[in-house]
């Protein structure tokens, strides 16, 4: 089929980009009005109202749990990080017909449903679970170590462990375009491994490990079911009070601009890390080469 | 259900609502025109009332009402400012603490939730309205008021959850959350529903508390929307009689373990039933707290939050 000539290959992304920038938007804009409405006897009032924002400014709790967000978004990114490099770069050397499987893998986490997981790992991690038991059985604890469950330890595991696979697809993925002569004749010419890495791979990941990085902070730092479930007492969200502001509180008004000031928060970092990220010199050197 | 149908040659359609707010919003934009027996809870009945979207029933057509218990019978929450009666509460239970008699020792009490010798094995709902009503009446807020705290009550009420914290093993969310929590040896000791109770007694050694200072209660009541029809009024009518009789008692006695508003079939139950039912000892209704949110609840949501934060 051959198109009219006016209209490119390129301008059949419109009507998705379209649908995704209203998408996107729509939300945005209902919340920022929403946001300066008044509620009167359960009903919401149009009004021009500064109170939740004067609120917000002044409440040092919503800062804290924005903040906490942000945090558990940048750990999560960081950690999965970590252990995504080495497993990315293992699979970068599997031979071609063990890809495939190798992909089908990485990817098992997410066949079965959060609150499934979240359960599984309470069987595994709580006192009278699989690894106290383990560990009382081997003699090494007299008794549970309970930090294992309902602790910042765990929700810090489960986030990393939920989000490892999006991180090491997108940095398995920008390894594999990682000429292996380059590495051969780095090592030749006398670089110890580590060199090799931060000076050939790690520059020419760069944007994979962005690609996975910004996807991990927002998955992580948007997380509820998770803190709440596996973080006992520590486990409180700006997404769980977000969700108790709409619902028993009705205060709509309140629930919009908090949503909205969240969303602000992890876009300023997202943004911020992205341009710092994307100007680094190697990013430029992989991106903006001759196609 | 099917006993109604017979009875009356009428057919009974239920629709599923996530909540009371939905079936409130639903009300009030007319979405429930097809409706015509609504299901508030007891507390949550004023906002129907006052925003006009009931039907203020005859109660002479409702005779099986004679035999309600008297805190369900007088109870003010279902009336409007004019008197008239807008609701009929049907269906009730309390939220008990529900505890390990192994591990704690004596009945337990709100006190217990809050005693340091159990560290680690207790647990709160994460829900700021019943957690912080059962802070104020553990640092001694009459009954009365613990739903409309001032400010000097409600820090006091916080320090309390604040220096309780360290102390929980969790925050439960779901009902189901919990009964796994109790199963798995993670806590003996939680402020509840009865779910735990019926799902464990009998693989392990669990009780229910029922705290004199003030006992959570739930409680449904049937209305009829303004709008309704005569004829469907009359049919109404006929159906609220039915659920406060003795056929539907005997049935969710005796199937779900609750116990409807009505003493119509308590002398006939066995004393077993009659204490599973919270129906054994009747001066537990003089313990009555309904939970309802205050005007500043938003309010109470910080405090909530700030504990959890702290």
């Amino acid at each position: 089929m051959t198109l009219p000539p006016r209209l490119r290959r390129e301008h059949l992304a419109v009507p998705v980009a379209l649908l995704f920038g209203l998408g996107s938007l729509a939300p945005i804009v209902v919340l920022a009005v929403l946001s300066v409405f008044r509620v009167d006897d359960f009903d919401l009032v149009p009004a021009v109202s500064a109170r939740t924002w004067i609120e917000l400014a002044g409440t040092p709790i919503y800062a804290v749990l924005i903040g906490k967000a942000l945090l558990s978004g940048a750990a999560t990114a960081v950690s999965t990080a970590l252990m995504g490099y080495p497993i990315a770069l293992a699979l970068r050397r599997l031979p071609p017909s063990l890809k495939g499987p190798a992909l089908v893998v990485l990817l098992t986490p997410l066949y079965t449903g959060e609150v499934v997981r979240i359960y599984a790992w309470r069987v595994t991690l709580g006192a009278e679970g699989l690894v106290n038991s383990a560990l009382q059985a081997l003699g090494l604890t007299q008794s549970p170590l309970t930090f294992l469950l309902f602790s910042p330890f765990t929700t810090g595991l489960v986030l990393a462990y939920n989000n490892a696979p999006f991180m090491i697809l997108s940095l398995w993925v920008a390894a594999e375009t990682v000429e292996p002569r380059l590495i051969e004749a780095a090592r030749d010419l006398g670089a110890r491994p580590l060199d090799a890495f931060f000076r050939i791979v790690f520059p020419l990941t760069l944007p994979g490990l962005a690609a996975g990085v910004f996807t991990v902070f927002t998955l992580a730092a948007g997380e509820m079911l998770t803190p709440s479930l596996l973080g006992g007492t520590s486990g409180a969200t700006a997404m769980a009070l977000i969700e108790n502001l709409f619902g028993t509180a009705f205060d709509w008004p309140m629930a919009s601009a908090l949503a909205l000031a969240l969303l602000a928060a992890l876009f300023a970092v997202a943004a911020a890390g992205a341009a710092l990220v994307l100007l680094s010199r190697s990013a430029r050197a992989v991106l903006w080469r001759a196609p | 259900m099917t006993r109604f149908e017979a009875l009356t040659g009428v057919r009974v359609r239920e629709s599923y609502l996530s909540s009371d707010d939905a079936q409130f919003a639903a009300l009030r934009t007319g979405a429930a025109s097809d409706w015509d027996i609504v299901n508030p809870s007891l507390n949550g009945a004023w906002r129907y009332v006052k925003a006009g979207v009931l039907k203020p029933l005859d109660l002479a057509k409702i005779p099986t009402r004679s035999q309600m218990y008297p805190p369900f019978a007088s109870t003010d929450k279902v009336k409007g400012q004019n008197g008239a009666t807008y609701a009929v509460p049907y269906l009730w239970g309390l939220n008990p603490i529900v505890y390990r008699t192994d591990k704690i020792q004596g009945e337990a009490s709100y006190a217990t939730l809050f005693d340091p010798k159990y560290k680690g094995q207790l647990a709160m709902r994460d829900y700021a309205l019943e957690a912080i009503a059962i802070a104020a009446l553990h640092v001694g807020v009459p009954r009365e008021r613990v739903f409309a705290l001032n400010a000097s009550e409600l820090a006091e009420a916080k320090k309390a959850l604040v220096a309780q914290k360290p102390l929980l093993r969790t925050y439960w969310q779901t009902i189901g959350d919990l009964t796994n929590l109790f199963a798995t040896g993670e806590v003996a000791c939680a402020f509840s529903w009865r779910v735990p109770y019926d799902e464990l007694k009998g693989k392990m050694p669990v009780a229910m508390a029922k705290p004199k200072v003030g006992i959570m209660g739930w409680c449904d009541c049937f209305a009829m929307p303004a709008s309704i029809s005569d004829e469907k009024a009359e049919l109404g009518y006929k159906f609220i009689n039915y659920l406060l009789g003795p056929d539907y008692a005997s049935q969710i006695a005796e199937k779900g373990n609750y116990a409807t508003s009505s003493s119509i079939i308590r002398d006939t139950l066995s004393k077993e039933k009659q204490a599973d039912i919270f129906v054994d000892d009747l001066s537990v209704m003089d313990s009555f707290l309904w939970p309802i949110a205050p005007d500043n609840y938003a309010e109470w949501l910080k405090v909530w939050n700030e504990v959890k934060a702290s």
